[in-house]
């Protein structure tokens, strides 16, 4: 009864016209963004960002949660047409559908992921709504020790699944964390590292980490590479429904895919790639039809799909329940929330049921628009392709430049904005992965000041963080993710059983 | 190769020499506190001090394996430094639509087989958005053309 009434409530959000069309441009523009091969969801986010601030804040989330899972629908499409991934989690989908695509049958392989997709959303919608209040309600229990904790376990699970390794990517954490130093110290009121820059006593804005790591310094990666454009195969409406016996075969792939992709989008820090890609790899192992993997198989299409969309649903879980963020697109959908002046936390849903269950409720209607749409809009996305990319990346440097104007209206923060381009350029070619560094710098504030606050509170006693059981647990957990992560475990095994039969 | 691997040592160079920054800095000119009420500098000491041992251990990893430098695009990064330069420096001269269209222009020229007349129409094709969506459709406070 409860779920109806907050469902209601919801519905009453997200059903008004302004919002149900800011949910569709945002699909829209996500699919659009997924469908082109180098600029993900992340920049398209945080060039959105100065958007929003525009916008009523239930609009501007709406809005830009519908480009993130957008995104997810569009990155399949270049899989399956060019074998370039559109986004980073759609790159499994390589494996089997641009083999489907070379066989003639790039439109059932659409159509699957489309359904796939719609499926696998669906599913981590549910999830949500049923895990969501839980976890608000348990974490309520949470003290600042906890909190703490539970910021270590996401900062070191981003560092995990950063590509250059896990000490790369915690210093990138630690570097992130530094910078969210930098202002006015809110318990005090000392200026912190700030240099004597007036412009830097409120700290580095957001917007301009984000747009100079993600957008300026992806377009210095992509810029020229933009002289060719991609030559798709034409479609035709009738070839793309799959016959009955595909259906029947997607149907398993699809739910095991949505579990496993719900469950990894929960977790802090790991993310939709992580999903497609333990989604593919458990496929692989128990499908029945083992040998087609590869070669063209529909569920090696269906259940990575799933994953990452079900996951792109559930990283919403921890964002908005514990405040911590599931991704590096969800640690700036955070920060476009506390623009707006919400705190996310456990408080957030019960402070602001009509924020939350209205969020919900978009994502089915998003869902929705997206199945929708995309099946007699994949022509257009072929199109698109087509279309030479150079035009894509002047247009992109501009509006990055204008958002960040128009959101401070002060040219200081263009020329910032450009420097940490041109950091996290440098930062790539020495292979370091920028986005935990977002994380870090997101995070850090909120970290020192539960860290303070615990300390205050034991009386100066840094063993609060073990005495307490939860969140000695949730140290433990992070611990042990690294250890995983360093110790070699195959080369360790492999050393042991040498010595045993010698 | 030689000169490939000391370059490539760099990266953790700079990390060491930012932990080792915001440490000092923290310790030089932040008060430390105590450890019940930890005052603006403990946080920052902790976190650069754990950046500083980081770094250190990757650039022993670094000097015994050394990790490949990606390679560099000189002229993308310098289209892309112009153009953004380029806006904000003739934004509060001239306006933000001349500053667009001029700025796409310099960030097109940075793109080989993009030939002169398509790069001028994307100008102003641009420019042409920005107007519509940012200052007609959004409102935001920007002199469009200064002097008009």
């Amino acid at each position: 009864m409860d779920l109806l009434s907050n469902l209601a409530i919801g519905l009453a959000t997200a059903a008004t016209p302004v919002n149900l069309m800011y949910c569709f441009i945002g699909v829209f523009l996500g699919t659009f963004i997924g469908v082109l091969p180098g600029v993900g969801p992340l920049a398209a986010v945080a060039m959105l960002l100065p958007v929003s601030f525009y916008l009523d804040p239930a609009t501007a989330l709406v809005m830009l949660a519908g480009v993130y899972y957008g995104a997810e629908y569009g990155g399949s499409i270049a899989s399956i047409l060019l074998n370039i991934p559109g986004t980073p989690s759609s790159s499994v989908t390589c494996i089997d559908g641009y083999p489907m695509a070379q066989q003639g049958r790039a439109g059932v392989a659409l159509f699957a992921t489309s359904v796939a997709s719609f499926f696998g959303a669906i599913f981590g919608v549910i999830v949500m709504i049923s895990l969501s209040p839980l976890l608000a309600e348990f974490a309520l229990l949470f003290q600042p020790a906890e909190y703490f904790s539970v910021m270590v376990l996401g900062l070191i699970a981003a560092s995990i699944v950063s590509s250059f390794g896990v000490l790369r990517g915690l210093m990138m954490v630690c570097l992130g964390v530094l910078l969210g130093t930098i202002g006015v110290d809110i318990n005090t009121g000392d200026t912190r590292f700030t240099m004597g820059i007036a412009e830097l006593r409120d700290g580095i804005s957001l917007v301009v980490v984000a747009m100079g790591l993600f957008g300026i310094s992806e377009v210095m990666v992509a810029l020229r590479g933009a002289t060719q454009s991609y030559a798709g195969q034409n479609l035709r409406g009738r070839d793309i429904y799959p016959s009955w016996a595909e259906c029947r075969r997607s149907f398993m792939p699809a739910l095991r895919g949505s579990t496993i992709g719900s469950f990894f989008g929960t977790l802090p820090g790991t993310g939709q790639t992580v999903a497609s890609f333990v989604g593919y790899a458990v496929e692989k192992k128990v499908s029945p039809n083992k040998v087609e993997f590869g070669k063209g198989a529909i569920e090696g299409v269906v259940a990575p799909e799933a994953a990452n969309n079900a996951a792109a649903q559930t990283a919403f879980i921890p964002t908005l329940t514990l405040g911590i963020p599931g991704s590096t697109t969800m640690a700036l959908m955070l920060g476009a929330l506390m623009i707006h002046g919400i705190t996310p936390g456990p408080r957030l849903i019960a402070d602001h049921p009509d924020l939350f269950w209205g969020l919900v409720v978009s994502f089915l209607f998003g869902n929705f628009f997206l199945l929708v749409l995309n099946i007699p809009l994949i022509g257009l996305w072929v199109r698109l392709l087509r279309v030479p990319h150079y035009y894509l990346y002047p247009t992109v440097v501009i509006m990055i430049c204008v958002g960040v104007y128009g959101v401070s209206n002060s040219l200081t923060d263009v020329w910032a904005t450009l420097a940490f381009g041109i950091l996290g350029y440098v930062l790539r070619l020495f292979r370091f992965e920028p986005a935990p560094m977002l994380i870090g710098f997101v995070l850090g504030p909120m970290m020192e000041e539960y860290f303070r606050r615990a300390m205050l509170l034991s009386r100066g006693d840094p063993m609060v963080f073990l005495e307490r059981p939860g969140s000695a647990a949730l140290l433990t957990i992070s611990v042990g993710m690294m250890l995983i992560s360093v110790i070699p475990f195959k080369k360790i095994s492999a050393n042991f059983f040498k010595r045993l039969r010698i | 190769m030689r000169g490939k691997s000391l370059i490539s040592h760099l990266g953790p160079i700079i990390m060491l020499l930012a932990g080792l920054a915001f440490a000092w800095g923290a310790v030089a000119t932040l008060d430390l506190g105590t450890f019940r009420r930890m005052g603006p500098g403990a946080f920052p000491l902790l976190v650069g001090g754990v950046l500083t041992v980081l770094a250190a251990i990757c650039l022993v990893q670094n000097i015994r394996s050394p990790i490949g430098v990606g390679p560099a695009d000189y002229i993308a990064v310098l289209g892309v430094i112009v153009g953004v330069a380029v806006f904000a420096f003739f934004t509060p001269r001239l306006g933000v639509l001349p500053a667009t269209a001029i700025a796409v222009l310099a960030t097109g020229s940075a793109i080989p087989d993009f030939k002169w007349p398509y790069r001028i129409m994307l100008a102003f094709g641009v420019a042409i958005s920005v107007w519509l969506i940012f200052v007609k459709g959004l409102g935001m406070p920007f002199v469009a053309i200064k002097g008009l």
